[in-house]
């Protein structure tokens, strides 16, 4: 460095040189902002907005109110109000921690060491953990109900565990399938309907199903908080059994009831957020069919969904290569090979922009330059649908198939009993692509 | 920014008026110790000069204007001339001697922050007071008490 370099060295900028490079450097940030494009995730079939503020409101009245009750001794106006909604008993309906888990007991309950539970498959991975956690063999089958009859009729079968909408498919079991699978059943079998997903629901009214529990004793319908109601993180979910169940959900309940602050959030969204629960549905069922329409446009073969997402596969293009393409355009979907249906994907519904956004990512994808290269318009996303949530870390960090937060435990063990269960169900790595509640 | 107060109703907005950080344009490489006492020395020698160069700015400098005019007077029998002279050279030794100020105390600047002070800004303003000041004030001294106010006027009533 030269004498003079090094005196120059010290010599300030002016107030204009700085003020021009605070510009700078403004104008480099804001450029950077414009470009970023927000990931957007489709693979979660829980809400991306947040509860009401009513919602998170009662959650705070009551724990002001004061915790040091067990919630069983305040008696349960949810399960009243459930009850009242439903045109049941209270006796015959029961509160638990989300759906799953009721699910879970019901099938301990229920299955004797080496009985059956037969599942539709693809279905919901719990079912076959759930036989597996109550020393049962989970026996998957293709098909409807008429296979499901078939299967039923062999040796040791004592559950036919179902979701309505399923998961991953969408697809709806009518109330008319329902019955005839009710009528058709062997006696002592017992059929467990998930329907976490039945708000969703506008082929039927979403209570059809609850008609059938007068005649079949052996028929047990779980819901949720989770999904439409946006309250997966409160864990509360309900079941509903037909005349004479009392004594069995009895035995299901949680031991000492259902977390006080849940029971809250989910009374406050029973009494006060129908009204948005309804304006939901009905946004996610128009979004739900033109999006059907545009991808089948596109060549994909879309299942009839009934449920907030889409199954869906392209007959050229492997699931988890298009789910790989479309992550290279910042949009999340769950790849379909962990569920034996390697061809597919699962895709949630969002709002139209994210619709829109996700379509141009497909079209990037089936581009054959891969959509990383493609121009997507930056702010597409509104911040108001599935994406431009915040993904918790490690949610998508490639440890599971779908990038989906599989709580740990979930899939903890080898298959179902030895049986025939599609590949990659318990295959040891874990049912990516879904959301298991713990 | 508008800070000073005169420009914001006696407000200050954000700092006060030079009291703002120096911003470099990359993180300045200080010398070694005796470098940096060796440009402490510089700067001193650098301000003794701008204190110098201002001194001469308040006596030697106009009155070796006022002799050359008088020189040009003499020489050349012309009084208007010499007047001329005398206010050119003043005027072009006077603004050079403040160019030459100035660059010295921007460089200055530059050397006491090598030296490793936080220096701001100038010394040139203050030096140029505080010369000023004494100088008025030993001119003043001279002309009442050394030379005396009287001895023109009684000299002038005498012819």
């Amino acid at each position: 460095m030269s004498l003079r370099d090094y005196y120059r060295q010290f010599e300030g900028l002016s107030e204009e040189e700085f003020n021009l490079q605070l510009a700078e450097e403004a104008a480099e940030r804001r450029r950077k902002a414009l470009t970023r494009v927000e990931r957007v995730d489709l693979s979660q079939t829980t809400r991306a907005d947040l509860p009401h503020a009513n919602i998170a409101n009662a959650i705070t009245f009551a724990a002001r109110r004061g915790l040091q009750l067990y919630p069983y001794l305040r008696g349960s106006a949810l399960r009243n109000e459930l009850a009242e909604r439903h045109g049941v008993p209270p006796a015959r309906l029961i509160l638990g921690n989300g759906a799953a888990e009721l699910l879970s007991a019901a099938t301990r309950a229920l299955i004797e060491p080496g009985q059956k539970l037969l599942t539709t498959w693809p279905s919901y991975p719990l079912f076959p953990i759930m036989a597996r956690r109550a020393h049962g063999q989970a026996v998957p089958v293709s098909g409807g109900v008429q296979e499901l009859l078939r299967a039923a009729g062999e040796h040791g079968t004592r559950v036919v565990a179902l979701a309505s909408p399923n998961d991953p498919t969408g697809e709806l079991l009518g109330v008319q399938e329902l019955r005839a699978l009710l009528e058709g059943l062997p006696d002592g079998v017992a059929v467990l309907l998930d329907e976490a997903l039945v708000e969703f629901v506008d082929a039927q009214p979403p209570d059809a199903s609850l008609e059938l529990l007068e005649g079949h004793p052996g028929l047990l319908i779980f819901r949720s908080f989770s999904k439409a109601w946006g309250m997966a993180g409160l864990r509360i979910g309900y079941a509903i059994g037909g005349p004479g169940s009392e004594e069995l959900l009895a035995e299901l309940e949680p031991d000492l009831g259902v977390n006080e602050l849940s029971q809250a959030g989910a009374l406050e969204a029973v009494r006060r957020a129908t009204g948005l629960l309804a304006e939901h549905v009905r946004a996610v069922a128009v979004e739900r069919a033109r999006l059907t329409g545009a991808l089948r446009r596109r060549g994909f073969e879309v299942a009839d969904s009934q449920a907030n997402f889409l199954w869906v596969a392209h007959p050229d293009l492997n699931g988890a290569e298009l789910a790989a393409r479309l992550e290279r355009a910042a949009v999340l979907v769950a790849a379909g090979d962990a569920l034996g249906e390697p061809q597919h994907i699962r895709i949630a519904i969002g709002t139209p922009a994210v619709s829109d956004r996700l379509l141009t990512a497909l079209d990037g994808a089936l581009g054959g330059s891969g959509p990383g290269g493609q121009d997507t318009p930056a702010g597409a996303h509104d911040g108001t649908g599935p994406g431009g949530q915040d993904t918790p870390a490690g949610a998508h960090d490639g440890t599971g198939p779908g990038g989906q937060d599989t709580p740990a435990g979930a899939h903890d063990g080898a298959g179902p009993g030895g049986q025939d269960t599609p590949a990659g169900a318990h295959d040891g790595t874990g049912p990516g692509g879904q959301d298991i509640p713990a | 920014m508008r800070s000073d107060p005169s420009d914001t109703g006696g407000l200050f907005v954000g700092r006060r008026p030079g009291t703002a950080p120096t911003h470099f344009r990359r993180l300045p490489q200080r010398g070694s110790a005796s470098r940096q006492r060796l440009d402490g020395y510089l700067a001193a020698a650098m301000l003794a000069g701008m204190i110098v160069l201002s001194v001469l700015c308040w006596g030697p400098i106009p009155i070796a204007c006022l002799w050359v005019g008088s020189q040009v007077d003499y020489h050349t029998g012309s009084v208007s001339l010499g007047i001329v002279v005398a206010f050119v050279a003043l005027f072009v030794l006077l603004f050079g001697s403040l160019r030459l100020m100035r660059t010295l105390d921007e460089a200055w600047i530059l050397v006491r922050r090598a030296a490793g002070h936080d220096q701001r800004s100038g010394a040139l303003g203050r030096v140029f007071a505080t010369t000023a000041a004494i100088c008025v004030g030993v001119f003043s001294v001279w002309f009442v008490l050394i030379h005396g106010t009287g001895q023109m006027v009684e000299s002038g009533n005498a012819k």
